[in-house]
């Protein structure tokens, strides 16, 4: 016999480059407390802990969640930590997720904090991912490697950088409403075209900033949800996907998900949709938040998860139908990891703002009559996906 | 929702594994892993890694490492606590009836890494990290506590050495190394009191895989026979504060003792034949035996435990694929007569700060 999962409170932080006035420790701590205060929930009323981070050698401190473990209340209770690159926080919530189904715990909380400036260069750091014999020693970095993937993808669907910077104008207006938004603004798609060339075809505006903060989320049983939420999300449907992490293996024509057109996507959308009865996601799902590291990424993720046609997705932005208001489905209204990425919790963000849409909590940002939503995430060189969907009543596939 | 161990595979005890590099150690040992179970790799709907890449030396080590664990185009997750850790979340995976059959592995290439290095880098870098707090430094606490609070003297912990090694070189899947006799134990070097080197257990190259299966897909598989029954497993951490009362209680051991016992419905320690212990020293051994409450009628690392192979941050895995193969009989020359239960305990972090168990009994699955 399974549980029903609920979301039962959700914590974020206002991003930004540095927190200098806290500790690492102290903002995990800050989230932890915040997110239990949230719903008058005290530390023996969480059962377990799931803790979300990333690499550990952007702060210097190896598991740093042991050294948080005190400061989030977690000193003698059942622990685990998650990291699967930039899709940790997808996977958290998933790992969290199965705790509560098992039946296993009446409570999760999933914590973790992110403090990507304390190294200078993030992006030596990630240059460590590949391989150390065979690409280490090319200029590969993220930056790198997702704009080779943007060239072709551009290409091959006849996208211009013009098309691509209509999602930066209008995931920058969105962050506006969002408090917790590190990047926002009103700018022009003349304003990203202006700005420098980082890695062709990516500028600056294409391309997340380094976010510090915090982020937690709580979930439990229908229990747990009776007693601590009045309108609760429910986690009705994860999946999720790991590929090669040979990017050539990857392009080829016998490759078995093309890596370009983002498909293995589909494997990770179908697997969440099937368990969550979502068989026409345009129409069943109202708010999208999709983790975009770059300008590129979470259009493509779009297309695959079945809400438009391959290729498709930068020519729809320019007919509005990723907006807030009056687009068919609305695409990170929270701005996304575009206008914010904590690497750590950057997953676990998409999840707090796709379950506080259906919660009716977003604030600024609430999207109107919001009964599905769902959050993506993207570990490795975009090799490990996460799909999860969040809704306002709970659902069991048969 | 019953789980079950098919099929399981350890890569061949070794110091330093030259012949192969990390993935290749990792692809040979999870492919042992599904041949023993009988299946194929497409077969499998998910995978639980447990790895660490500062040990591995790579900012996200599942990149290169996942696909030859036989995770590819399945879901996949990563725990980094400890391989054990890993299958704990498997077992809740499998307990939420979303998946059916899968994979956990873990690896660490020791001889590849300088181990203090990552583990100075442990320490937050205000109060613990000026000290120089390591492995060695942080377990010499530990052993000073346990010698303390349970009457450990040297002597005993000398006996104990060679007990260890001389359980561990019966193991045909250990290292096969020398018994040492007390002499060499009470003349080997200081290396932070009271530990003397070979108080610890001497790291080593390792993988480890197991497939295991829900009872749903074994009711759909009659073919296949598992080779246990994961009964219980539980886990807990503790303060990172390494101070009188965090080093004396074992207060994540008892806990997470205490879970698994609960989850398997069990009443004690006495219910469980073999304890495969990961002992980085042997004073640790002396503690578990009594915080466990483990007597006579339990048998304590047959295997020889960590003194038969350590390939660090997976040993707790390494022994409990050696429980499992207690209760499935298959121990080889190790093998502790009729037994019934046998559970495995990990611990990890600054002198045990998390500490995980794994309850198997033999599989009556039909």
């Amino acid at each position: 016999m399974t549980e029903q999962v609920a979301v039962l409170s959700t914590w974020q932080s206002e991003f930004k480059l540095r927190h200098p006035s806290m500790t690492y420790v102290e903002q995990a701590q800050e989230a932890a407390a915040g997110c239990m205060a949230k719903v008058s929930m005290c530390p023996d009323d969480i059962d377990a802990i799931v803790y979300s981070l990333a690499p550990t050698a952007f702060m210097g401190v190896a598991d740093a969640d042991r050294w948080a473990i005190d400061h989030i209340f977690g000193a003698g209770k059942p622990m685990l930590r998650v990291h699967t690159g930039g899709a940790t926080g997808g996977s958290v919530v998933q790992a969290a997720h199965a705790l509560v189904r098992s039946g296993m715990y009446r409570t999760v909380m999933i914590v973790g904090a992110e403090r990507i400036s304390e190294t200078p260069d993030a992006q030596k750091v990630l240059n460590q991912i590949f391989d150390p014999f065979y690409e280490k020693d090319m200029p590969l970095q993220t930056i790198t490697a997702v704009a080779l993937m943007a060239n072709t993808y551009m290409r091959r669907h006849g996208i211009t950088q013009e098309d691509v910077a209509r999602l930066v104008v209008r995931q920058r207006r969105n962050a506006l409403l969002n408090p917790h938004a590190h990047l926002k603004g009103n700018i022009t798609v003349d304003d990203v075209m202006a700005s420098p060339m980082i890695a062709y075809p990516f500028k600056l505006f294409d391309i997340c900033p380094r976010s510090s903060g915090g982020a937690a989320m709580i979930v439990g049983n229908m229990d747990a949800a009776r007693q601590w939420q009045t309108r609760p999300a429910f986690i009705t449907g994860v999946g999720a996907v790991s590929d090669s992490n040979w990017i050539g293996d990857r392009i080829v024509p016998s490759a078995e998900y093309d890596f370009i057109d983002w498909k293995l996507m589909r494997v990770a959308g179908r697997a969440a949709f099937e368990r969550a009865g979502i068989t026409d996601p345009i129409h069943q799902v109202q708010v999208a938040e999709v983790y975009d590291a770059f300008s590129i990424q979470g259009l493509t993720q779009l297309e695959q998860l079945g809400f438009c046609a391959s290729g498709t997705g930068f020519l729809l932005e320019g007919e509005g139908a990723w907006e807030m208001d009056g687009g068919q489905v609305a695409v990170c209204p929270s701005g996304g990891t575009l206008c914010t990425n904590p690497i750590a919790v950057a997953g676990l963000v998409r999840a707090i703002e796709a379950a506080n849409q259906v919660m009716g909590t977003a604030g600024g940002h609430q999207v109107k009559n919001v009964r599905r939503s769902l959050a993506t995430a993207v570990g490795g060189i975009a090799q490990f996906l996460t799909c999860s969907v969040f809704s306002h009543e709970p659902y069991e596939a048969h | 929702m019953n789980c079950y161990v098919l099929g399981l595979a350890l890569y061949p005890a070794v110091q330093r594994a030259a012949g192969h590099r990390l993935e290749e150690m990792v692809y040979h040992t999870a492919h042992a892993a599904l041949d023993h179970a009988g299946i194929h790799r497409r077969e499998l709907d998910h995978v639980t890694l447990g790895a660490c890449d500062e040990l591995d030396g790579r900012s996200i080590s599942s990149m290169l490492l996942a696909m030859p664990a036989g995770a590819y185009l399945v879901d996949e997750i990563k725990v980094t606590d400890s391989a054990a850790s890993a299958l704990c979340l498997e077992v809740a995976r499998l307990k939420s009836e979303e998946f059916d059959i899968g994979l956990v592995a873990s690896w660490c290439k020791s001889s590849k890494t300088d181990v203090e290095s990552v583990m100075r880098l442990r320490g937050e870098p205000f109060y613990t990290r000026p000290l120089g707090m390591n492995m060695t430094m942080s377990d010499a606490m530990l052993a000073q506590a346990v010698a303390d609070q349970f009457g450990v003297s040297a002597a005993q912990a000398d006996e104990r050495v060679v007990k260890a090694y001389a359980r561990a070189s019966a193991n045909p899947r250990g290292l096969a190394q020398a018994v040492p006799t007390l002499a060499e134990v009470t003349a080997s070097p200081y290396e932070a009191t009271p530990l003397r080197a070979m108080h610890r257990a001497p790291l080593s190259d390792g993988a480890v895989c197991m497939v295991v299966a829900s009872q749903r897909w074994l009711d759909r598989h009659p073919q296949h026979r598992p080779l246990a029954r994961i009964a219980g497993v539980g886990w807990a951490a503790d303060s990172y504060r390494l101070d009188r009362s965090r080093l004396r209680d074992f207060n994540s051991a008892r806990k997470a003792w205490a879970q698994a016992l609960r989850m398997a419905d069990l009443p004690d320690a006495s219910s469980v034949d073999v304890m495969e212990l990961e002992t980085p020293t042997v004073y640790h051994e002396a503690a578990y035996e009594q915080v466990l409450g483990l007597g006579a009628s339990t048998q304590i690392s047959p295997s020889g435990g960590a003194f038969a192979q350590n390939p660090l941050f997976c040993t707790g895995l390494v022994g409990a694929a050696e429980a499992v193969l207690q209760v499935a009989g298959q121990a080889g020359a190790v093998q502790v007569p009729g037994v019934r239960r046998a559970a495995a305990h990990s611990c990890h972090g600054y002198a045990q700060q998390g500490n995980v168990f794994m309850i198997f009994e033999g599989a009556a699955h039909d």
